[in-house]
């Protein structure tokens, strides 16, 4: 009864009219930043952070994440229509959207990815519902010990979840850690790696280091590859509603792809792209003709961008239950919510139940809202596409630059973005991550903190560590992810 | 020289130099950790991870380098982009914004007449968008814009 009583008092708070309309920009600037490739969710967010200063806390967040899941249904336009990701979940998407598109089904193809989120991101919601308050009851009764090992196993399964190389992943982990050190101790008050500088004396930002990382450096790399011809479908008019035949083929993917996605959405770092990877490889060996992957089907389109989408919904559950961030996104949001006073983790149902149940509730609204939007506004997305990459690079530069200064008037947060612009392009060079530098950046702080009272509480010995049983729990888990993979390799050189 | 073990010199020298930033922060004791123990301690596993990617680079066969890719253009755009920083608070938003939009069109070889039109516009537009209706506060120049 606790809950239904939460959604009634969510529902009231979301369908304010004030909070309807931050509903409506957040997806509407979300689809449009999905459509768009080049620029993701992560540095759109970042960047429309300071211009929600002056909302209300549940207004603020209501619309930030309003484009994450937003981004995830405008990925896909792309995706069928152009053969390029407009967003980074919705990579598998080209490959059966884009042959749909090409035998003259991109009506049905965007069509069934348009319901396919909305099913996927409207069951997600109902699991985060049931499950959210749950979990916030039981990890109330954390402390530093147990948050410390569930970090760690949060950055190893980030780094398990790596498509490159492990060790380069824990190195980026690593150096997240340390970037998070920049500042003052909040213990000893002490300045660290600060050299003076007052920007780096408030420690490093983390919306400019999200732009540089993820806006800036996206930018000098798309300039520096060649323009291929891309072919660009005119967009059907009609026929977005996928016929029975095809309901009939994409309900089971769509249904699977949405646990799926749910559930890998929660861990850290494994979000939105791998949930679409793994559906559509689920998919392919579900199917009893997986020779048409490829060639055009439609459950290798339904399955990911169901998947994506549950994944956004997902991933609200460490933040919500835990203060601690999947990815980048909840990274900024829950920078979002501490800007605004709020403390992110078990307490948040209890201290702010509006802010929990109505940012929750605001995800229904949201989710209908861009089924109706999106179908109807994809031809104007696809003109949108035709704008070149020439005109547009500018302008998503020189937002980048605005957004980094006006986070708090100050120069030094476009420097360090300007750094962390190169930063990223050299670390696409060669062959590093961005993800996991960016979350141990913002755990680090928190990890660092937990680390420190848990040994102050123990009076030095890391025996704390391994006589709590949920704590000696993570751990353990932890290192058998982090020797599984070694393991794997010895048994492999042995055998050959 | 392998590209792994390019970039594991250079992790190795940023973790050399955030363990040692870390003994001058004071270390603190196990019961007492000080401002410089996890500085340190993540020094030292950045520094271990960089070594096992150094080994490893020189074991395996140095890769074929791939056709390098013409790095000129990102090279202008950096350029640009501090440009833009260093001058935004002495000339102000708008003539910056302009001059940026101008350097950038004209780098993807549109005509000159387009390329000040287009950045004018995109100036004037981006004025009206974040000051003054977003309220930023932008940096005004000497002309008082």
């Amino acid at each position: 009864m606790e809950i239904f009583q939460g959604v009634l008092s969510g529902f009231q708070v979301a369908l304010q009219p004030i909070n309807l309309l931050y509903c409506f920009v957040g997806v509407f600037i979300g689809t449009l930043v999905g459509v768009l490739p080049g620029l993701g969710p992560a540095a759109a967010i970042a960047l429309l952070l300071p211009s929600t200063f002056a909302a209300s806390p549940v207004s603020a967040i209501i619309m930030l994440a309003g484009i994450y899941y937003g981004a995830m249904y405008g990925g896909s336009t792309t995706s069928i229509l152009v053969n390029i990701p407009g967003e980074a979940a919705s990579v598998v998407t080209c490959l059966d959207g884009h042959a749909m598109a090409r035998q003259g089904r991109a009506g049905a193809a965007l069509g069934i990815a348009a319901f396919g989120s909305f099913i996927a991101g409207t069951l997600s919601v109902v699991i985060l519902t049931f499950l959210a308050p749950f979990l916030a009851r039981v990890t109330l009764s954390f402390g530093p010990p147990e948050y410390f090992a569930l970090m760690v196993l949060g950055l190893t399964l980030l780094t398990y979840f790596a498509r490159e190389s492990t060790v380069k992943a824990l190195m980026m982990a690593a150096v997240g850690l340390l970037c998070g050190t920049v500042g003052q101790d909040t213990i000893s008050g002490r300045f660290r790696f600060a050299f003076g500088s007052r920007t780096l004396e408030d420690g490093l930002g983390l919306v400019p280091v999200i732009m540089g990382l993820f806006g800036i450096s996206e930018v000098l790399l798309n300039l520096e590859r060649r323009q291929e011809h891309t072919e660009l479908f005119a967009p059907p008019t009609t026929g977005l509603l996928p016929t029975r035949e095809d309901w009939r083929m994409s309900t089971m993917p769509i249904l699977r792809g949405s646990v799926l996605g749910f559930f890998l959405g929660i861990l850290p770092g494994a979000g939105a792209i791998i949930a679409s990877f793994a559906s559509y490889a689920v998919e392919k060996r579900a199917s009893r003709h997986p020779e048409r992957f490829g060639a055009g089907a439609i459950e290798g389109v339904a399955g990911p961008e169901a998947a994506n989408n549950a994944a956004a919904g997902g991933a609200f559950i460490p933040l919500l239950t835990l203060g601690i961030p999947a990815n980048a996104v909840m990274a900024i949001l829950l920078g979002a919510l501490m800007i605004h006073g709020l403390q992110p983790g078990p307490l948040l149902v209890k201290q702010a139940p509006d802010v929990f149940w109505g940012i929750i509730t605001s995800m229904y609204i949201g989710n209908a809202m861009l089924l109706v939007l999106n179908l109807p506004l994809i031809p104007m997305w696809a003109r949108l596409l035709r704008v070149p990459y020439a005109i547009m690079f500018p302008f998503i530069l020189l937002f980048c630059l605005i957004g980094a200064y006006s986070v708090g008037n100050n120069v030094g947060d476009g420097l360090v973005m300007w750094v962390f612009g190169i930063v990223g392009y050299l670390l696409k060079k060669f062959d590093y991550e961005g993800a996991p530098l960016i979350l141990a950046m913002v755990i680090g702080p928190m990890m660092e903190e937990a680390l420190r009272q848990s040994l102050i509480l123990s009076t030095g010995s890391f025996g704390i560590f391994a006589s709590r049983p949920i704590t000696a729990g993570f751990l353990l888990v932890s290192a058998l992810l982090l020797l599984l993979p070694l393991l794997r390799r010895t048994r492999q050189t042995a055998r050959a | 020289m392998p590209r792994d073990l390019v970039s594991g010199l250079f992790w190795l020298a940023v973790a050399i130099f955030a363990a040692v930033q870390g003994i001058s922060l004071e270390l603190g004791s196990l019961s007492r950790p000080g401002p410089g123990f996890f500085p340190f301690w993540g020094g030292v596993v950045l520094g271990l991870l960089s070594v096992v990617l150094i080994v490893g680079s020189l074991r395996r066969e140095a890769p074929r380098s791939r056709i390098r890719p013409d790095s000129s253009k990102p090279l202008v755009v950096v350029a640009a982009l501090l440009g833009y920083l260093l001058l935004l608070e002495s000339i102000g938003f708008v003539a910056v914004t302009f001059l940026f939009l101008l350097l950038l069109f004209r780098l993807e070889q549109r005509g000159w007449a387009f390329s000040a039109v287009s950045a004018g516009v995109g100036a004037f537009a981006s004025y009206v968008l974040f000051q003054l209706w977003l309220k930023t506060q932008l940096p005004t120049g000497p002309l008082g814009f």
